[in-house]
């Protein structure tokens, strides 16, 4: 219940861009805490995060 | 064997003319980088054997890239192009890909197991496809990022961007690619055939 509540404290549109962002600059403590709470609630966003993820893997090697 | 060596090298040449074109934009100055890195490779002795000649060659090629986008940079009448930035980073038209309580219209799907795709050819090319389709800019910028491994404030010197407008850029692009790669990819044909 109260691991709900604070998974909710960010919306899904505001932790894609928090989940984007963890790729381009480290995030803060409170930043860090809040997404891994969405994270743990969120299945929609938990593929989010590993489609990025991934994205970046694929892009090294289409580099390679 | 030096033969041997230059014909390895100009095997490269589609593959080092496609990044430079998706960075550069411009058929004429994706040449001429091409050219300064295969003639660069051809008269260095650079060429340790430790990574592949490919990673090699992408190297010097994204110092080449650097170099003329920083020339690019001095002229002004190039510096304006950047200005076309702009339009690029209106956010709200993803605000479709969500609900007005800011949850996922659709949610991501199951990819199953991606790791699998990186081993076929046709996944590349559908990332091509993908990548083709970003607005030109954005996709510039994301190949500095995520192809050149430029550090976010290199990009921002490079470009005169701030920050946030940085990572608005990529996240418009990794937004749109990871949707490009569902539809085509993941959730088409493609995976099957």
């Amino acid at each position: 219940m109260i691991r709900r509540a604070l998974g909710h404290l960010l919306r899904c549109k505001d932790v894609s861009r928090l989940v984007s962002q963890a790729q381009d600059r480290p995030l803060t403590r409170w930043e860090r805490w809040v997404l891994r709470m969405h994270l743990s609630v969120c299945d929609g966003c938990t593929r989010f995060d590993a489609h990025l993820r991934f994205l970046r893997r694929a892009m090294h090697r289409y580099r390679d | 064997m030096a033969e041997d060596f230059a014909r390895q090298i100009e095997s490269h040449r589609g593959y080092l003319l496609r990044v430079a074109q998706l960075q550069l934009r411009d058929r004429d100055s994706a040449e001429d980088v091409v050219q300064d890195t295969l003639l660069a490779a051809l008269s260095g002795s650079g060429f340790a054997g430790k990574s592949s000649l490919k990673t090699w060659l992408t190297g010097i090629l994204k110092h080449k890239i650097v170099d003329a986008i920083r020339r690019k940079q001095r002229e002004p009448t190039v510096v304006s192009a950047f200005g076309d930035l702009e339009p690029e980073l209106d956010i709200e038209d993803f605000d479709a890909l969500f609900k007005d309580n800011g949850a996922w219209e659709t949610k991501p799907a199951d990819w199953g197991d991606p790791e699998a795709s990186l081993g076929r050819r046709e996944f590349f090319d559908v990332m091509d496809f993908c990548l083709e389709k970003l607005p030109p800019n954005t996709a510039r910028v994301f190949m500095m990022r995520e192809v050149m491994e430029l550090e976010s404030d290199e990009i921002c010197t490079e470009l005169a961007i701030t920050a946030n407008n940085l990572w608005v850029i990529l996240y418009r692009a990794r937004m749109a690619l990871r949707e490009c790669l569902e539809k085509n990819w993941f959730e088409g044909k493609g995976r099957h055939a």
